[in-house]
């Protein structure tokens, strides 16, 4: 049986790689590969071109670098929308040195030899008219500093020795002609000193003079909660390197401006550096300043943020030298979708539940609110259980779970296939000595279950913590993580001790402990049995029931120490370092900042001048480590890498389409109307299927749901099974991270039950069996709305008189249904059971205490009569 | 209030003929970025959400009220959202001021600042806590330390709760939660307060002494509450976050019902905040730069007795200056109608969310606020944006100055009052505590209607409140003489016509002063009994065999 079913799971995965027509199959995770629809690889860019940099000597030969022939690699240019982010690769570049801790916006600009990646508008092709090109007056940055040289010293003036500069752009003062006044721009022109600004042309037209903060676009910013896209990226020794680039469209970025109708461009400059004109007669300080070549080893960091050479830093981006080795990438942005109308007047219906559904849910919307025939869909995120809850108290018409919910209403529920998707463990993990970026993670049952259990220290403030203090101090020291993931960073920290979790309850919690709680060599770790390494659970977590909703955060040592902030703030340490959160978004945002959630921060507030916890600072790039639980849809939103799992001992699986699919093909439904379970057991059995595949259930009421929301709920569990289910970025479309559920194939089975829940749905048919209330007019949603306790449970009848109550006359009366006398004492006596402190307590060693010592005693009894026997025997 | 309408309506249609203006098409959406309040940050989060549907774009990030308005005075932000307006100067004599940035405030959305707590007796949470202002201001300044202290048992009726100190839990960020928190305290208790704090006056960021352990942010503290070592913690935080966190047991985080001046013991539920904040008083002087901010003494001491008294109004901070070097029309346009949809269909989750919809009069007076950025720059499109269509439950046709919520704001329990109760109802549910879903154990005021649903308007239902004297009864020692059945096998009330009776799993703290569970006591006894089980087991066999061993042995001999 086991094996026909694993068999039917390996065609379905088969059926479903088909489905996603250019997806490879990702066993390895690499990149959120699920769909990525968008990624038509036609519109991938490369080009390779020699770029060098030369030097003219005082008697006008000229001395040239070795070129270099750099290849760059753009992953989709066409049909793009506003923040995605696309892959940029490129080999060949000069190694970069200095590694700036974040290398974006003014952060970056400390570094030597980076590539500096940025949006501008217009494109490259001399035929077109000059505002239709673009310049560097036309490329986006975030700050002054990245654009503009105001109030240099002379002498480090190296612009003005540019040899391919205009003679025009090598004045004291230079950018703007004519050149702003101080009434404009006070600090420009400043005697003793140069200026040199690279103005930034709207879209509409204005010209910002970038020469300080007041004077840049409206959308420019130091700090801004929207943090900046372009970057000075670092290559690496071999002279490769690789980015996500965030492309902004017209709707993020106003002022740059690009969209379906406004051409644009990636510009991708490997800094070579300044090329020089001929020095003077002795050279000056600026002609040898143009000349440097690196204050850094290639390599390197420079999380200080010491001074660089400026000859070779990202901040000359503009001069002709670097200008002219630019790559030109023209990118098209799709049609921006039809919106709703905020001035639409119908109420919305909102459906409440599942975050897994979020992104598909932002593209549906406007589906429905576009057309008159449809109902003003909205999704309300919120934990399944409560949602669950809304909708029975029908409070909501629907709710978005992932799996059974325990019942608390008498109205049968039905629950309806939405989305097949799923949870990924996500990372932000840099090779060390700036090796670049670590792309293919691998994890098993038991290392999730060491970073849940808080079973890393994190530090050497974990030392003391009771049984474990041999333990690793994080993932990446710990040796059957290394095993796994070879060449990566052994130095510890606190972020690498942890995996960004949700707090609150969720049925992706309950799949991932459902994923470790099917492993046995990660429950016998749980157990308290120490891995072949040494390294044991937590104490506080040992033996915890799995799986469970909602992560309890059980750990309760709080570490002595000679640091009078955590003196003055004693908190659970290893609490602060989970620190989990109220929504996987969080979690996305964390990795795509960097920033890990970890809480042990403890420092002297400014304000205050007294000691207080906070969050730590973001990870500086070229030494990230950061581990979180996320949303399959978000992981492919944002471009975040996801890691592979275990399944079958050896076998690692990476969320895509066909692993989805064969999760799929695993899927069982008990009863109709249920949700189908995909059993753990049977993906680690099966090795091809995602262990973190989930299906999306619309759940709503079958009976005694108000008509006009019943229809609507039929009617969304009918569009999204069917258009909703075409993949593309469009309105009503299923975006990436989700595999389609069709007619035929592997998901067919949910259609299925999709079509048939609907039905139920908009039927709201009543059997008369299953209202014993047996009141004679047809007329059960108003009466059993306010009967208190009505459904097929039989509320109305005695706990002992029998169904022949239901003659009872009075019965037919809602308000009186429940006889104070008579009905409610089994109701009571169930709850008053509760009560009695005594049943409460409970223990499983209590509870099999008696056997085992009988078991002891029979044991011993036996022993005794052997032992009798033996000694008999002897004698 | 009408007058004012007529002259809007006027202006607006007005400018709705002005050339080259039409309402949906002519919209162009940019990206605008806020940072600010966690304490509306998951109704914000959910606001965001819901209109990507229209093609609006923002940014939000919860950095507390504080930080918030430190952006937007810097610059780097298009909007803040605080609790408190821009202080002038603030607690450590740094300026909190906007720079120089012209501004304007508009409520948000109502709520109620929550205490949150974890308790439990033996291995039970307690679920139905409460407490007077006063004894919160003294928990909250480390004056009560204990859970087992007399202030603490006299505002539950006479229960005691087990000898277990008091983890006060507080933000360790600027935060205008702890501003709320405090005003709260500093306006009614300052006795208490200010010799804790050292001077009077409110604090973003609270001094944090002895016991109490400070967090960054509402999530943190509902995870420092949340966790194994919550035993004996309470904190300040917004509504939402204990009612979407559920314990151990299934059920929601519970929070305090908190003793209003009508003398019943309250839950910050939509309604109860709505009924509290009819008492709000907003400043109204449109010249003044405080225009609209919250003064709010008389939500403190309203004698409703369905008033929560810690609830009060979030504010967005918006730029207004037709020069602001960070704002565009498609910018200004994404502000109106962002807040064009929050402040009009968005208030209608706020319920479900633990937050409470803000009334007609405020929506109307928030709508006048956005026209500010028409203002700024002609072309922003703030017509057609009509109160009466945004499905706002608080709505009263005809009256915006009235509150619906308020006015269907169902009367607490009986056993809610002081002297009386304690409910066994559990709290965190986001549901009102009424008659209809309590019952009322232990109150036995000899009122007939007990059982009849609440919602009679003269307030305190019996005439004769129960005195202190009553006997603090648990479940099954009620007063014969009440009219009320009981079962007499479970020693229950029956006949209460509800569904949601949660009155089995309701927790009373044991009247016999209990310690509370402690893990040594449980490994302490368990190893005894085990001991002695095995002995019981074991010592008559071996006896048997050690008795034989001598008598084979002697018979050896």
């Amino acid at each position: 049986m086991l094996r026909r079913i694993s068999l039917a799971g390996a065609v379905v995965a088969l059926a479903g790689s088909a489905l996603l027509a250019g997806v490879p199959t990702a066993d390895t995770g690499s990149a959120a590969t699920l769909g990525n629809s968008g990624g038509d690889s036609g519109s991938a860019w490369t080009k390779t071109r020699s770029i060098g940099r030369v030097f003219t000597n005082a008697d006008g030969s000229t001395y040239a670098f070795p070129e270099r022939s750099v290849t760059v690699r753009v992953a989709q240019t066409h049909d793009l929308r506003g923040r995605q982010r696309i892959h940029i690769s490129w080999s060949g570049a000069q190694p970069s040195g200095a590694r700036a801790s974040n290398p974006y916006g003014e952060n970056g600009l400390l570094q030597e030899y980076p590539v500096v990646i940025m949006q501008c508008r217009g494109v490259d092709d001399p035929s077109l008219p000059a505002a239709k090109r673009l310049a560097p007056q036309t490329c986006w940055s975030s700050s002054v500093a990245e654009r503009s040289q105001v109030q240099s010293s002379p002498s480090n003036a190296v612009w003005e020795h540019d040899v391919y500069a205009a003679d025009a752009d090598k004045g004291r003062l230079g950018g703007l002609d004519p050149f702003p006044g101080a009434d404009v721009c006070p600090t420009a022109d400043t005697t003793g000193y140069d200026t040199r600004l690279t103005p930034f042309r709207a879209a509409n037209g204005k010209v910002y003079p970038a020469c300080d903060a007041a004077h840049m676009p409206p959308e420019a910013a130091v700090g801004a909660a929207y943090p900046p896209s372009e970057l000075a990226a670092f290559t690496d020794l071999d002279g490769n390197g690789s980015v996500q680039f965030e492309v902004r469209s017209s709707t993020e970025n106003e002022s740059l401006g690009c969209s379906h109708t406004v051409a644009c461009s990636i510009v991708v400059i490997p800094i070579m550096g300044v090329s020089c004109d001929r020095p003077a007669a002795p050279p000056t300080i600026a002609d040898n300043a143009c000349r440097q070549s690196g204050n850094f080893p290639a390599g390197s960091s420079n999380f200080a943020g010491d001074g660089v050479d400026l000859a070779v830093s990202p901040a000359l981006w503009w001069t002709e030298s670097n200008w002219r080795n630019r790559f030109s990438v023209p990118i098209t942005f799709g049609l921006p979708p039809d919106t709703c109308d905020i001035l639409d007047p119908r109420a919305p219906t909102g459906f409440y539940g599942s975050e897994l559904l979020a992104q598909a849910a932002l593209q549906w919307a406007p589906a429905y609110c576009l057309r008159s025939d449809r109902f003003k869909f909205q999704a309300n995120q919120m934990p399944d259980g409560s949602a669950y809850r809304l909708m029975e108290q029908g409070e909501a018409p629907a709710a978005e779970v992932s799996s059974l919910q325990p019942a608390s209403g008498s109205d049968p529920v039905g629950y309806a296939p939405t989305a097949v998707t799923g949870f990924a463990v996500a990372y932000d993990i840099d090779r060390p000595d700036n090796a670049g970026e670590y792309g293919a993670l691998r994890l098993n049952a038991r290392l999730l279950a060491k970073l849940l259990t808080q079973s890393y220290l994190g530090s050497d403030l974990g030392r003391d913590h009771p049984g474990i203090g041999g333990n690793p101090l994080s993932i990446n020291t710990d040796p059957e993580f290394r095993r796994l993931n070879p060449g990566l960073s052994t130095t510890a920290q606190e972020a690498a001790a942890t995996v960004l979790s949700l707090s609150q309850s969720s049925d992706v919690l309950t799949t991932v402990t459902d994923y470790i709680a099917h492993d046995p060599a990660a429950m016998a770790f749980v157990s308290g049995k120490p891995d072949p390494w040494g390294m044991v659970v937590n104490p506080a977590y040992r033996n915890l029931d799995l799986p469970v909703a909602e992560w309890p955060l059980l750990d309760t040592f709080i570490p002595t120490t000679q640091n009078t902030c955590r003196q003055d703030n004693p908190t659970v340490y290893f609490s602060a370092i989970a620190a989990p959160v109220t929504t996987l978004r969080k979690v996305s945002e964390a990795l795509l900042d960097a920033w890990p959630n970890v809480q042990t921060r403890c420092d002297v507030d400014l304000g205050t001048g007294a000691y207080k916890l906070g969050r730590i600072d973001r990870q500086s790039y070229g030494s990230r480590f950061m581990l979180g639980i996320v949303s399959l849809g978000d992981a492919a939103r944002y471009g975040l890498r996801t890691a592979a799992l275990q399944t079958k001992p050896g076998t690692y699986v990476g969320p895509g389409g066909s692993s989805l699919a064969a999760a799929v093909g695993l899927a069982h439904q008990a009863k109709r109307f249920e949700p189908f379970v995909i059993d753990q057991a049977a993906v680690r059995a099966n090795g091809r299927a995602y262990p973190g595949t989930m299906v999306v259930y619309t759940a709503a009421r079958l009976q005694h749901l108000d008509k006009d929301d019943a229809a609507k709920v039929a009617q969304f569990i009918r569009v999204s099974t069917t258009e909703g289910q075409r993949p593309g970025s469009g309105n009503g479309q299923l975006p990436a991270g989700y595999l389609p559920i069709t007619d035929s194939g592997v998901t067919r089975k949910l259609f299925d039950s999709a079509q048939l829940v609907a039905a139920a749905v908009a039927r709201q048919y009543v059997p008369p069996t299953s209202s014993p209330s047996g009141s004679p007019s047809p007329t059960p949603t108003d009466t059993s709305s306010t009967d208190p306790s009505g459904g097929p449970s039989g509320p109305p009848t005695g706990p002992t008189s029998g169904p022949s109550d239901l003659t009872d006359p009075g019965a037919g009366t809602p308000s009186t249904a429940p006889s104070p006398t008579t009905s409610p004492t089994d109701v009571a006596s169930a709850s008053a059971a509760d009560v009695t402190p005594t049943s409460a307590v409970t223990s499983r060693v209590a509870r099999l205490l008696l056997p085992v010592l009988l078991a002891i005693g029979i044991g011993c009894g036996l022993v005794a009569g052997l032992g009798g026997a033996l000694t008999r025997s002897r004698q | 209030m009408n007058r004012r309408r007529t002259t809007l309506t006027l202006l607006l249609t007005l400018l709705a003929v002005l050339p080259g203006i039409t309402a949906a098409h002519a919209t162009s959406y940019s990206q605008i970025e806020g940072s600010g309040s966690t304490w509306s940050k998951n109704i914000v989060d959910q606001w965001i959400a819901d209109v990507t549907a229209n093609g609006m774009a923002v940014v939000y990030s919860g950095t507390g009220s504080s930080q918030g308005r430190k952006d937007f005075a810097n610059g780097t932000t298009d909007f803040g959202i605080s609790e408190i307006p821009y202080q002038g100067t603030d607690e450590f004599g740094n300026a909190d001021t906007s720079n120089g940035r012209d501004y304007a405030y508009l409520p948000i959305v109502a709520g109620g600042t929550a205490f949150t707590y974890q308790l439990k007796v033996g291995t039970t949470m307690v679920r139905n806590l409460r407490l007077s202002g006063e004894t919160l201001a003294k928990i909250f300044t480390n004056q009560i330390t204990d859970w087992s202290d007399p202030a603490i048992t006299k505002d539950n009726n006479g229960r005691a709760f087990p000898a277990l100190p008091i983890t006060p839990v507080v933000r360790s960020d600027g935060s205008g939660t702890t501003a709320q928190f405090t005003t709260w305290l500093d306006n009614q208790y300052p006795s208490i307060w200010r010799p804790y704090f050292g001077r009077s006056g409110l604090t973003s960021y609270y001094p944090r002494k002895g016991r109490a352990i400070g967090q960054a942010g509402s999530d943190q503290v509902m995870n420092t509450i949340a966790s194994k070592v919550g035993n004996g913690t309470i904190a300040y935080i917004e509504y939402s976050y204990p009612i979407n966190k559920i314990a151990e047991d299934g059920k929601p985080y519970p929070v305090v019902k908190v003793l209003n001046r009508g003398g019943f013991f309250v839950e910050p539920t939509q309604y109860n905040v709505a009924v509290a904040l009819t008492r709000a008083k907003i400043n109204h002087d449109r010249s003044s730069q405080l225009y609209l901010t919250q003064i709010l003494d008389g939500v403190y001491s309203f004698d409703d007795p369905r008033a929560y008294p810690l609830s009060s109004y979030s504010y967005m901070i918006i730029p207004t200056g037709a020069d602001d070097t960070r704002m565009t029309t498609s910018k200004r346009q994404t502000l109106a109608d962002f807040m064009f949809y929050s402040l009009c269909t968005g208030q209608t989750k706020a319920g479900d969310y633990g937050y409470s919809p803000l009334p007609l009069n405020l929506v109307q007076a928030g709508f006048e606020q956005l026209a500010k950025l028409h203002a700024a720059d002609k072309n922003v499109v703030v017509t057609n944006r009509d109160v009466t269509r945004c499905n706002n439950p608080t709505f009263v046709a005809g009256d915006l100055s009235r509150n619906h919520l308020a006015e269907i704001a169902p009367m607490p329990a009986d056993c809610d009052k002081v002297g009386a109760g304690p409910c066994g109802t559990d709290t965190g549910h986001n549901q009102p505590s009424t008659n209809d879903n309590t019952d009322d154990q232990g109150d036995n005021d000899g009122d007939p209607n007990d059982n009849t649903p609440g919602n009679d308007q003269d307030g305190p239902s019996g005439p004769n409140s129960t005195g202190p004297g009553e006997d603090p009864g648990g479940p099954g020692t009620t007063d014969p003489g009440s009219s009320t059945s009981i079962d007499p096998e479970t020693g229950l009330p029956i006949g209460t016509d509800n569904t949601s009776t949660s009155s089995g799993s309701a927790i009373y703290a044991n009247p016999t002063e209990l310690v509370a569970e402690r893990e040594a006591d449980r490994r302490t006894f368990g190893v005894l009994a085990v001991g002695e089980l095995l002995a019981l087991v074991l010592l008559p066999g071996l006896f048997v065999g050690w008795s034989r061993r001598r008598r084979t042995g002697r018979a050896v001999r």
